[in-house]
């Protein structure tokens, strides 16, 4: 396999950090991380950009900092778009063969894909994925294009997601101007999801969560194929928010709460005393009761948590088998696990921050999920554009239902 | 035309259809029809057989017959029906009198049915109804003989009726599943039959946003021995577009819009709630193009029924000659019968057929499928190559004419004739009248152009256009505008809402009138709750000042910590 390595740069314009990451596909199609640059945005609001020239300042910057990094010129990137406008929903599309023709041919598979991508969206909106959930043959469930077989009724069960055109052409526009090419804008829970799970628990029903500064992003997968994604517009920017508006602690004391004693479980043992603070002198500068700390923190996730979950189609948190993967920066916070388990009561998976150091710690980073992600997402993309299948279209075949 | 013409601006209010449910099958449509509850609409029930017809739920019910079959039914001989009927033919006329719109459901191949089914049509006819004829054709295994008097009658029908629906018997295994109960196949026919009664019901009395009337549905049926394709599908939430589409498509009678390819005139009315899109209208054409051929002429209709709610229904009306439904006997009764065009009662009221090159009026009810053809031979090939102009501008006093004269002439031969080709030389000689300026032999090819320049432009008839010409937009839109102002105040924006406000100051008076002290939940609010302005008085932290980030009826951006504390 004298095959070449590629590499793939992933961007996510976060609303609390910009993040590039330049990864490298080896040709076992492993990935090998070889830079990070990460930097605090400014200008971006609940995942959507509000302040272009801050915005671009700060996507400049993190460039420049991932080329450093992995010593490597960037010249096109995946970009990971989020934001409450964007939605996703089901649709299936019916093809009903015609009687002079009893096998399944590949044009009729087309034409089912077809309908199921006529959704009606709103005017406004724009497609950013149409995904083959599964196919269907005559009521019987097919992971596979049925073509060949004998049969009837073709259906194509797709995932659609969209959202405001505009919105997503300016982010676009953004990372254009820097000037770098776009190869793919891809939903952000989308892209944390194919670093998340692996196909084990994509089949056997998963949720992702990825909490991030200011958007919380989900994406359930049923039977190894998406099932739902959409955005809230809710991040831990708001804990500290709601920190700062009920303590009344600034911003930066608020938020250095936050990280350093914030708890979200219900326990009454984290709630015992006061949390405090030390300046830089030592003199304690804050002191906030630990019960009422936790209780904003906890309110404050309890909700998000709950609002994701009203966002899901019914049953479906039942039907989660392999269990529910907390991500993003805010997943980090302490007793997030015990909180999610009161909400969903299913398993729930909360990253840990990495003990030590280097690049390949970052994998482990649930603040650069998304990142990540992206590059497992062009890998599997690259995989299925891939015209010969031979190993690689193998594996491309394994992420099918995930690539549009 | 009709009398449709005297007054077209009417609405047809639902007082002048009577749907007549005639012998045994009729009489379980129109219970299933009586069952569904067609507000407004009469039913009339008719029946040799005293006891079925004393079943029948309908309201008003006419016992054929009572001298001849002494309350039994008609054994299956359509003479004896034919017979029956025109004993009661007087009751039954007094009934229909007045009607505009008469649906005709009677199951083909029995006495009763067969035999009085061409007779009560023509009584609607001559009482200046427009009439739909719902008929069902035998199952395969009763026989032949059954099947043919069910062509006969059909035959008969075709002509005498303004539109023809057959439904076929054999194809109703298609409704049910093979294990299910035969009582499920009939029941799921009947309900079939009243679907689509209903359908044309509600399309030609309830007028739409883009108006479809019985003009068009008359061009949608246009073939005269025609199988209607007929679905009608409803559904509700997202995606409801295609849903209702799926499942219109899903009946049997269009073999999942298969059978729809062939068509030439498809009729489609869609009805929603007053959330009707306009995308969600384009979205389902362009579906349904996938369906129509391209050349077809699609008459498009939408009406907006605040009923419906969240729900939208979609009907599709066509009709296939039934040549093109490979039915092989068909073809040579078509030939003998198609030629002859004699003067009759449907050749003032429908647009004939051109689809097929056979036209089916045959002069009367009478079944003579093999005598037409001997008058016919000269008359047959002038038509075509004498399309003049005229006829379109003269027809309609023509025709109206025609109908007098005709009306005049049915009451002079009321069927009560034994041989059936006496009646051609008859009408032959009630023929002139209409027509003075032409011998008898052109006034036949009169008769016959009538229609050809019709064809040409298939929606403009001449008469047509006069007598339906509703409004093709009514603004029902005032509904729409009404509908959102309730939202915000009903749902479920509870009354911390003030603070949301800042997005929203003026739409709802509600949250300034219970500014009730609890709600503030931050002491720093309490100073300015009263006037609009609370909207400054939450404060918001790093969101100040941004749109309110409203989320199921919540503003995120507070501290649930503050927002459940009230």
């Amino acid at each position: 396999m004298a095959r070449r390595t590629k590499i793939h740069v992933g961007l996510e314009i976060g609303t609390s950090k910009t993040c590039v990451v330049v990864g490298e596909i080896m040709p076992d199609s492993s990935v090998k991380i070889l830079g990070i640059g990460v930097t605090k945005t400014a200008g971006v609001r609940k995942g959507e950009i509000f302040d272009f020239p801050q915005a671009r300042a700060s996507l400049k910057d993190a460039i420049t900092k991932a080329e450093d990094a992995s010593d490597a010129e960037i010249g096109s990137v995946y970009l990971a778009v989020t934001g409450s406008h964007i939605q996703g929903t089901n649709h299936t599309g019916t093809f009903r063969l015609p009687d002079s023709e009893p096998t399944v041919a590949p044009e009729h598979v087309r034409e089912a894909c077809t309908t199921a991508r006529e959704v009606q969206i709103p005017p406004d909106h724009v497609y950013l994925h149409s995904i083959v959930r599964q196919y269907r043959l005559d009521g019987q469930e097919h992971s596979t294009s049925p073509v060949g077989l004998f049969g009837k009724t073709v259906e194509a069960d797709f995932h659609i997601i969209h959202g405001i055109n505009t919105r997503i052409q300016n982010s676009i526009m953004l990372v254009r101007e820097n000037p770098l090419e776009v190869e793919e804008v891809v939903f952000s829970p989308i892209a944390t999801a194919q670093m998340a799970l692996d196909r084990e628990q994509r089949v056997r029903g998963a949720l992702v969560i990825d909490i991030g500064g200011g958007t919380t992003d989900y994406a359930l997968y049923l039977g190894g194929a998406i099932t739902a994604a959409g955005c809230i517009p809710v991040g831990g920017d708001h804990i500290t928010n709601d920190i700062h508006l009920v303590t009344g602690l600034q911003f930066s004391k608020a938020e250095r709460l936050k990280i350093l004693e914030g708890n979200a479980s219900a326990a009454a043992v984290h709630s015992v005393g006061v949390a405090k603070l030390a300046d830089e002198r030592g003199f304690a500068d804050v002191e906030v009761s630990r019960r009422i700390l936790n209780e904003i923190i906890r309110q404050r996730l309890e909700e998000t948590l709950r609002l994701v979950r009203a966002q899901l189609p019914a049953g479906a948190v039942e039907a989660i088998g392999a269990g529910i993967f907390l991500t993003g920066g805010t997943s980090l916070m302490r007793g997030f696990h015990d909180l999610a388990f009161d909400v969903f009561g299913r398993d729930i998976y909360q990253p840990v921050l990495p003990e030590m150091g280097g690049v390949q710690a970052n994998f482990r980073d649930p603040q650069y999920a998304t990142a990540i992600g992206l590059i497992r997402y062009a890998q599997i993309l690259e995989t299925e554009h891939a015209k010969p299948p031979g190993l690689f279209g193998k594996i491309g075949r394994l992420f099918r239902p995930l690539s549009r | 035309m009709i009398q449709y013409n005297r007054d077209p601006q009417a609405n047809i209010p639902p007082s002048a259809v009577k749907i007549i449910g005639l012998g045994g099958a009729g009489a379980n449509m129109l219970e299933h029809i009586a069952l569904d509850g067609l507000d407004g609409a009469e039913l009339l029930a008719l029946n040799t057989d005293l006891r079925t017809l004393n079943a029948c739920l309908a309201r008003e019910k006419v016992q054929l017959g009572v001298n001849l079959t002494k309350g039994l039914g008609a054994g299956g001989d359509p003479e004896l029906g034919q017979q029956a009927m025109l004993e009661s033919e007087e009751q039954v006329r007094t009934l229909i009198k007045g009607r505009r719109i008469v649906f005709l459901c009677a199951g083909l191949g029995g006495g009763t049915g067969s035999g009085a089914a061409p007779i009560v049509t023509r009584l609607a006819r001559e009482e200046g109804a427009f009439v739909v004829v719902f008929a069902t054709m035998p199952f395969a295994f009763e026989g032949r003989r059954r099947r043919e008097q069910a062509e006969t009658a059909l035959n008969e029908l075709a002509v005498l009726s303004n539109a023809l629906v057959t439904f076929d018997n054999n194809r109703m295994g298609e409704l049910v599943l093979a294990k299910q109960g035969v009582h499920e196949a009939f029941a799921a026919a009947d309900y079939m039959i009243c679907e689509s009664i209903k359908a044309v019901i509600r399309l030609v009395i309830r007028p739409g946003l883009i108006n479809v009337g019985l003009d068009d549905l008359m061009s949608a049926l246009r073939t005269t021995r025609s199988r209607c394709l007929f679905g009608s599908g409803i559904a509700t939430g997202a995606d409801r577009a295609m849903k209702a589409l799926k499942n219109a498509l899903n009946s049997p009678l269009l073999d999942q819009g298969s059978l729809l390819k062939e068509a030439q005139t498809v009729l489609v009315h869609l009805s929603g709630g007053e959330n009707l899109t306009l995308f969600e209208i384009e979205l389902l054409m362009q579906r349904l193009q996938k369906f129509v051929p391209e050349n077809a002429h699609v008459l498009f209709g939408a009406a907006i029924d605040p009923a419906m709610e969240d729900s939208l229904s979609i009907t599709l009306i066509s009709a296939l000659p039934e040549d093109s439904l490979a039915m092989a006997p068909r073809k040579g009764l078509t030939n003998s019968g198609g030629e002859p065009s004699f003067l009759d009662p449907s050749v003032g009221f429908t647009p004939p057929p051109e689809e097929q090159k056979i036209p089916e009026p045959e002069p009367e009810p009478e079944p003579e499928p093999e005598p037409e053809p001997e008058p016919e031979p000269e008359p047959e090939p002038e038509p075509e190559p004498e399309p003049e102009p005229e006829p379109a501008v003269s027809s309609l006093p023509e025709v109206r004419q025609a109908t007098t004269a005709l009306t005049a002439e049915a009451t002079y031969f009321p069927f009560n004739d034994e041989k059936p080709f006496a009646e051609p030389d008859s009408f032959m000689a009630a023929g002139p009248p209409p027509e003075p300026e032409s011998p008898p032999a052109n006034e036949y090819t009169a008769a016959e152009q009538d229609p050809l320049p019709i064809e040409e432009t298939p929606s403009e008839t001449p008469g047509k256009p006069t007598y339906i010409p509703l409004p093709p937009r009514r603004p029902s839109v005032p509904g729409r505008w009404g509908a959102p102002k309730p939202l915000p105040e009903a749902s479920s924006f509870p009354d911390d809402l003030e603070d949301e406000q800042s997005a929203v100051p003026d739409p709802d008076p509600e949250p300034d009138p219970d500014p009730e002290p609890p709600k503030l939940r931050l002491g720093v609010k309490t100073t300015n709750l009263q006037d609009e302005l609370s909207l400054e008085s939450s404060p918001r932290g790093r969101f100040e000042g941004e749109i309110p980030n409203i989320f199921g009826g919540e503003d995120l951006d507070l501290p649930p910590f503050l927002r459940k504390k009230k």
